[in-house]
């Protein structure tokens, strides 16, 4: 088990680094480690949708959170909800 | 009809008093059992600050409910609380479709997981499956 998960961390780990893009260094944030979201995602449990809202307030991009297509929308979902009901910020400044 | 399952939250104007918040919770679970639906579980989760404002006002008082029944409760609920001043916002979510797709999503990774203990051979770290 410890083997695999080291090899994930690897591949896709979080780290912050310069993409060097024609002459203008891009940063850039790799994607974090795949991580297992629960399988039932609650929009009421803003501790949990809070990894997924940087302190803007908008949905963290799957490019970023590295989570699947399939959860990505669930927790999208669930944050849309949250929100309507003032539980998590449209924008935050 | 097929029995659903919703969860319906409001906030309720944080200047009414308790009394009357009640008040209107009770009522709140009348109409539903009078729809010929049923109240699950009531939160009354109570004051809270909210995220942005509405109406002015920083703070809400949070209520939720789980309500089960055939959808024609929820339709009156909704009305009612659409002309309910008291009542600054509320939501309806139909749950019972997530729930299904959950226990089926929790079925499959248990699936995956045994799958793989047996795989690895190694059964004295396998979790006893009483």
């Amino acid at each position: 088990m410890a083997e695999k998960d080291m090899d994930i961390m690897g591949d896709r780990g979080l780290d912050v680094g310069e993409d060097v893009i024609g002459d203008r260094p891009r940063r850039y944030q790799r994607r974090r480690p795949r991580q297992v979201v629960p399988e039932y995602v609650d929009w009421k449990d803003i501790d949990y949708l809070r990894q997924f809202v940087p302190e803007r307030g908008k949905i963290m991009p799957r490019r970023i959170s590295g989570i699947s297509a399939k959860d990505q929308r669930r927790i999208a979902q669930a944050i849309k909800r949250a929100r309507s009901m003032a539980l998590l910020p449209f924008v935050a400044d | 009809m097929a029995n659903r399952t919703y969860e319906v939250m409001y906030i309720v104007d944080p200047d009414t008093d308790d009394e009357k918040i009640g008040k209107l919770n009770d009522a709140v679970g009348k109409l539903v059992t009078k729809q010929g639906g049923s109240v699950v579980r009531m939160d009354d989760i109570g004051r809270k600050r909210m995220a942005y404002q509405i109406q002015k006002k920083q703070e809400g008082y949070y209520v939720l409910f789980e309500i089960e029944g055939s959808g024609q409760e929820i339709a009156e609920l909704e009305r009612r609380m659409r002309v309910n001043d008291m009542i600054i916002r509320y939501i309806t979510v139909r749950v019972d479709e997530e729930r299904k797709a959950a226990e089926k999503r929790k079925a499959k990774r248990e699936a995956r997981a045994s799958k793989r203990t047996k795989f690895r051979s190694a059964p004295a770290e396998a979790p006893a499956e009483a």
